[in-house]
């Protein structure tokens, strides 16, 4: 599988450190020393609260700021040397985009088009997709209200069906049916072979569209893994009420916290469920509920360490 | 340069641009009313006796190397006014201010260099449409004048065939501003210190030629201002001097190393 992006030692500090006896503290270490690779036709997920390096590394691929050390690729382009190369196969919609107020959609998008010297091949679907009629677009965007000028940012990042999407914070401003209606469009999107890195802090839509997921803390990555196996690995919450003596669960591999409390048994399940569901065997319950886990148990695991 | 952005960038302009035109056009037609009335109307035969009697200082009616009661030095004088000055300086200092600078304030700098447009091209992009606005505005101007002249009989009085080189020696110059405000553009995340060094640069500038030409003891700061290479009257009459092109395309191509060395290697952090 080839690599859409690569990362090697990808380190970026702001400030200077012009004095060896100058505090540390006024450089600000936004990145530093991040190793990735993401592949080709993967919806990659970039995970970390604010601040925490999400954006800065977006910059770096797209060569708004240059590394200070290290070095990375996009679709074997280096960033450094052929950003411009990178930007005409890739699609960007940057965190809070902001739009040229007095154009009306339609000749924003034709603008924005044009600077690709590509068609907009996409345009009409996803308009449909997302709901922005041809009356709608024939309005100046100042009229806008933010979802549909985030809807904006989305067809302009995509119209011209790019190689690679990189998207910053997508759904931001969107109503849950627009949101559903942008996951469609991602999925539509993967299925033609095409590359998404999505930047969020919101886990519950990494959770649905990501293939894989990397989460940041403070500018280094601390975990990169398939969302699947991500979420195989943590602890879900069971709770059983019981009829009758409670089953016999230890030893049982994966479970743990056992207890019981007024004919009600919780414990914590980990990994396979199969030996699980053998030790309920003919067990006198009459409800049982089996959470499922969530990416925010593991990404709050990762960020509890910090504290 | 890039066609689709400079195409963008003529028509986001077009309304400002009209109105300055048809103001510089205006006021070029001005000067040559001016002067008719002055010359021959009694009125003007009164107020040029009170110069030359030294009630009213010479120097006065020669501002900024203009000379009210000749043509030429009519329109010197028009051209040197802080109004014509200012109307051209929308584009010299104002657009050239805004054109990097105003787009990051705003945002949409990030939307437009998220496309395939290298920062030296948008640079040169942006360059080439500020000389295109300050050609026009000097055209204008210089339309204005060469119609009013020929409105009130003058022209005879005017070496039309100087106008070109004045023209060009008029752009030159704020086409010298304008790169030192599309320099500081490309410097910086907002606009209030691009166009504080844009207008600061014009204004003690002027300021500089002025004072030098009102106040003989000042004369030695005139060099030290771009407005000292535009001598209208001069140029009209003939007499134009070659160093001062050199002189203000020095400033334009400083102003434009300038750019071409610190806008690519700049970073552009996100808008806060």
């Amino acid at each position: 599988m080839n690599a859409a992006i690569t990362a090697r030692g990808l380190t970026k500090h702001y400030g200077h450190r012009r004095d060896p006896r100058q505090r540390p503290g006024r450089v600000i270490e936004a990145l530093t020393g991040l190793d990735l690779e993401i592949h080709e036709g993967e919806i990659f997920g970039f995970l970390g609260p604010n601040g925490a390096g999400k954006t800065t590394m977006i910059r770096l691929l797209l060569g708004y700021l240059h590394p200070s050390a290290g070095s990375a690729t996009v679709l074997g382009f280096d960033t450094e040397r052929e950003s411009q190369a990178i930007r005409a196969h890739v699609g960007y919609l940057p965190g809070g985009i902001a739009l040229y107020d007095t154009m009306s959609g339609l000749d924003l998008l034709d603008y924005l088009c044009g600077l690709y010297r590509r068609a907009p091949s996409r345009r009409a679907a996803l308009a449909d997709r997302l709901e922005m009629s041809a009356a709608t677009l024939r309005r100046p965007v100042r009229d806008y209200s933010r979802g549909m000028r985030q809807k904006m940012g989305i067809i302009q990042a995509l119209q011209h069906d790019p190689e690679l999407a990189i998207l910053d914070e997508p759904t931001e401003g969107l109503d849950p049916l627009m949101q559903r209606a942008f996951y469609d469009v991602l999925a539509d999107i993967k299925r033609e072979g095409r590359t998404i890195f999505f930047s969020s802090h919101i886990l519950s839509e990494v959770e649905r569209v990501c293939d894989r997921v990397a989460i940041i803390r403070r500018g280094r990555l601390v975990a990169l893994q398939d969302v699947a196996r991500l979420l195989d690995r943590r602890k879900r919450h069971v709770e059983m009420r019981l009829v009758g003596p409670a089953p016999s669960l230890e030893g049982v591999p994966g479970v743990s916290a056992i207890q019981t409390v007024d004919g009600l048994l919780t414990c914590q399940l980990e990994g396979d469920v199969r030996p699980f569901l053998a030790a309920l065997d003919g067990a006198a319950i009459s409800d049982l509920t089996i959470e499922p886990a969530h990416l925010e148990e593991a990404f709050l695991e990762y960020y509890a360490e910090e504290t | 340069m890039d066609r689709v952005l400079f195409g963008r960038t003529l028509r986001a302009q077009r309304t400002k641009l009209l109105i300055v035109l048809a103001a510089l056009a205006v006021w070029g037609a001005l000067m040559p009313l001016v002067y008719a009335e002055l010359i021959d109307t009694p009125l003007g035969a009164q107020f040029k006796q009170m110069v030359d009697s030294g009630i009213v200082p010479a120097q006065l009616t020669k501002f900024g190397g203009g000379d009210i009661f000749t043509l030429p030095g009519s329109i010197a004088l028009g051209l040197i006014h802080p109004i014509a000055v200012a109307l051209v300086c929308v584009f010299a200092i104002g657009f050239a201010a805004a054109a990097v600078a105003g787009e990051r304030q705003r945002g949409t700098l990030e939307v437009i260099l998220a496309r395939p447009i290298s920062r030296r091209t948008a640079y040169r992009t942006l360059l080439g449409s500020l000389i295109v606005f300050l050609c026009l505005a000097i055209l204008a101007v210089l339309a204005g004048t060469v119609a009013s002249s020929a409105a009130f009989g003058k022209l005879g009085e005017l070496k039309v065939g100087n106008m070109p080189l004045l023209g060009l020696n008029a752009v030159l110059l704020y086409t010298a501003l304008g790169s030192v405000a599309l320099a500081a553009s490309v410097s910086f995340d907002r606009l209030g210190p691009a166009l504080g060094i844009g207008l600061g640069f014009t204004i003690v500038s002027y300021f500089f030629e002025i004072l030098g030409s009102l106040w003989p003891a000042a004369e030695p700061l005139q060099p030290l201002s771009v407005f000292h290479y535009l001598d209208p009257q001069s140029v009209l009459d003939g007499k134009a001097a070659p160093f001062d092109l050199v002189v203000l395309a020095a400033v334009t191509l400083a102003g434009v190393a300038w750019a071409l060395a610190v806008f690519p290697r700049r970073d552009l952090a996100a808008p806060s």
